[in-house]
């Protein structure tokens, strides 16, 4: 791994490590391997949003070429929203892209991703059926966003009315992630989703 | 790239830390309104890839560049910083503006140039010298010798087959212009000119003689003689339209009134001093051109000049 990268990180993960966002538990990274090439990183769903109460996991990859390239980053924890992809957890953030800058740091980029947590934004979708649920159906969004949240990421609000709908549909063979995704994205209309399954 | 903070005695301030590589700045330059200071190297990597600034994404461009202020450098001179050798075994400790001129002579430096002890005639880095074989490398440099002379030969051999063309050709104008003197008057002028021309670049081509005993002089050379002193002209370069006309004159018979006979030549001997002389090459003998003694009298020279053979004192 190039030198200037790897010093980069070093630095990087201390930083972190000491920072006042870990010490409230909002962010967190590992190092996977010795080179400082591979990181785990985990973000805590902010406040006041349906992310809220979840731990989201990111995998994080350094390219040899970093800090002049950005960070390989996506969600390991499946999220419902409409800038992050709910079935690969790709990012469509512009930090990670073309506005990347040589000075920002893991802590930055973690409390970006926090920051598109808070607020999506919908009209620069990575999911498109979330992000047409997020502007069409905002109650829905909410309440899908938590119920996902509570499935994935450990938060505690849930709708009961979701979860026997997801029964309902592994009672006739389907596993619990494709219940989701497609009663997710049929609005939670059961006929819908049993013809995007079987249809 | 920046020193590595960990280099350093005691902490460094965050103002002298480059934010691209985190180290300390290293010929510092920074953006023009913002002010934030890089690492040379690391801010001109980073321009390659997008032209803003790498803290708050202002445009820059690299010529937009400015040096940092005299009172950062001042800061940075004076940080004290260990040798970049220390793992090597050097114990130096320099202030940053002296560590450049400690690298070049510091006896650590794993790739410090020494000469081979084994008398090869290379210099070599310390850290390859044990693997350094002088006949190896001696064996490498022979043959990209020989490789470089077969270059050379190759050369060598297309100018002279350029030169036999170009003479070919040389003596075809000649013998054009001959035929076309006759006829025209100002290639008459030419053909003199280059005729002249051709005299004196042979001249030139000559070793100037000096003859130390006039007394030696044979003023009636036999045939045998006279062929061999013509053979040596003809090898030295001399132009064909004179050579006739010279050999003629290796003769006392057609040599001009002060020479010609055994009276005149002892009475005209200092004269003889006067005389800029070059060597036929190989020969004890002389040419005296009229070019090369224009301010002769006439009864010591004739055109085109004459030839003087020597029983021996030419030098
Ligand atoms: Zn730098
Ligand atoms: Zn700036
Ligand atoms: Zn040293």
């Amino acid at each position: 791994m190039a030198n200037i990268a790897s010093q980069r990180i070093k630095r990087e993960f201390k930083e972190v490590i000491r920072s006042e966002e870990v010490a409230r538990c909002s962010i967190k990274v590992e190092l996977l391997d010795d080179n400082y090439s591979q990181l785990k990183g985990e973000i805590a769903g902010p406040p006041d949003t349906p992310y809220e109460g979840g731990k989201f996991l990111l995998e994080i990859k350094v390219p040899e070429t970093y800090p002049f390239n950005p960070p390989k980053v996506k969600f390991l924890t499946k999220v419902w929203h409409p800038n992050i992809s709910s079935v690969t957890g790709a990012i469509c953030l512009d930090i990670l892209k073309d506005q990347w800058a040589a000075a920002m740091t893991l802590r930055t980029v973690l409390l970006s991703l926090q920051a598109l947590m808070a607020s999506p934004e919908p009209d620069d979708p990575q999911d498109a059926v979330v992000a047409r649920q997020y502007k069409g159906f905002p109650e829905i969004f909410i309440s899908t966003a938590e119920h996902w949240t509570n499935i994935y990421a450990g938060g505690s609000r849930k709708k009961e009315e979701y979860s026997k709908k997801i029964e309902r549909l592994m009672g006739i063979g389907c596993n619990m992630d494709q219940a989701l995704v497609a009663l997710s994205g049929c609005n939670w209309d059961l006929d819908k989703a049993i013809e995007q399954i079987f249809g | 790239m920046g020193y590595d903070v960990g280099r350093f005695c005691g902490s460094v301030d965050e103002e002298l830390i480059c934010p691209i590589c985190v180290g300390v700045l290293e010929d510092p330059l920074q953006a023009p309104t913002c002010e934030h200071a890089f690492c040379k190297r690391c801010i001109h990597e980073w321009l390659n890839h997008q032209p803003v600034c790498p803290v708050d994404r202002q445009t820059i461009t690299s010529v937009q560049l400015r040096p940092v202020p005299r009172i950062l450098k001042n800061l940075l001179s004076r940080l004290t910083i260990m040798c970049e050798n220390q793992s090597h075994g050097c114990s130096g400790i320099f202030k940053l503006d002296l560590l450049s001129s400690h690298l070049i002579e510091c006896e650590h430096n794993p790739k410090k140039l020494i000469p081979c002890e084994q008398g090869c005639g290379f210099v070599v880095p310390k850290d390859e010298v044990k693997d350094h074989n002088c006949v190896r490398e001696l064996r490498c440099t022979v043959q990209k010798q020989k490789q470089k002379i077969n270059e050379l030969q190759n050369q060598l051999s297309e100018h002279r087959f350029l030169i036999n063309d170009l003479r070919r050709e040389t003596s075809l104008l000649k013998e054009y212009m001959k035929v076309m003197r006759s006829t025209n008057p100002s290639v008459r002028a030419i053909v003199e000119e280059i005729e002249r021309d051709e005299v004196v670049r042979w001249s030139n081509s000559l070793p100037r003689a000096r003859v130390c005993r006039w007394g030696g002089m044979i003023s009636t050379p036999d045939e045998y003689l006279q062929d061999s002193i013509k053979v040596a002209l003809v090898e030295s370069g001399c132009p064909s339209h004179i050579i006739d006309e010279l050999m003629d004159n290796s003769h006392e018979r057609n040599w001009p009134i002060g020479l010609k006979s055994l009276e005149t030549r002892q009475s005209k001997r200092r004269e003889y001093e006067k005389y800029i002389c070059k060597r036929v090459p190989c020969k004890q003998a002389v040419v005296v051109l009229q070019i090369d003694n224009p301010l002769l009298d006439e009864d010591m020279m004739v055109e085109p000049g004459l030839v003087m053979i020597f029983a021996h004192g030419v030098e």
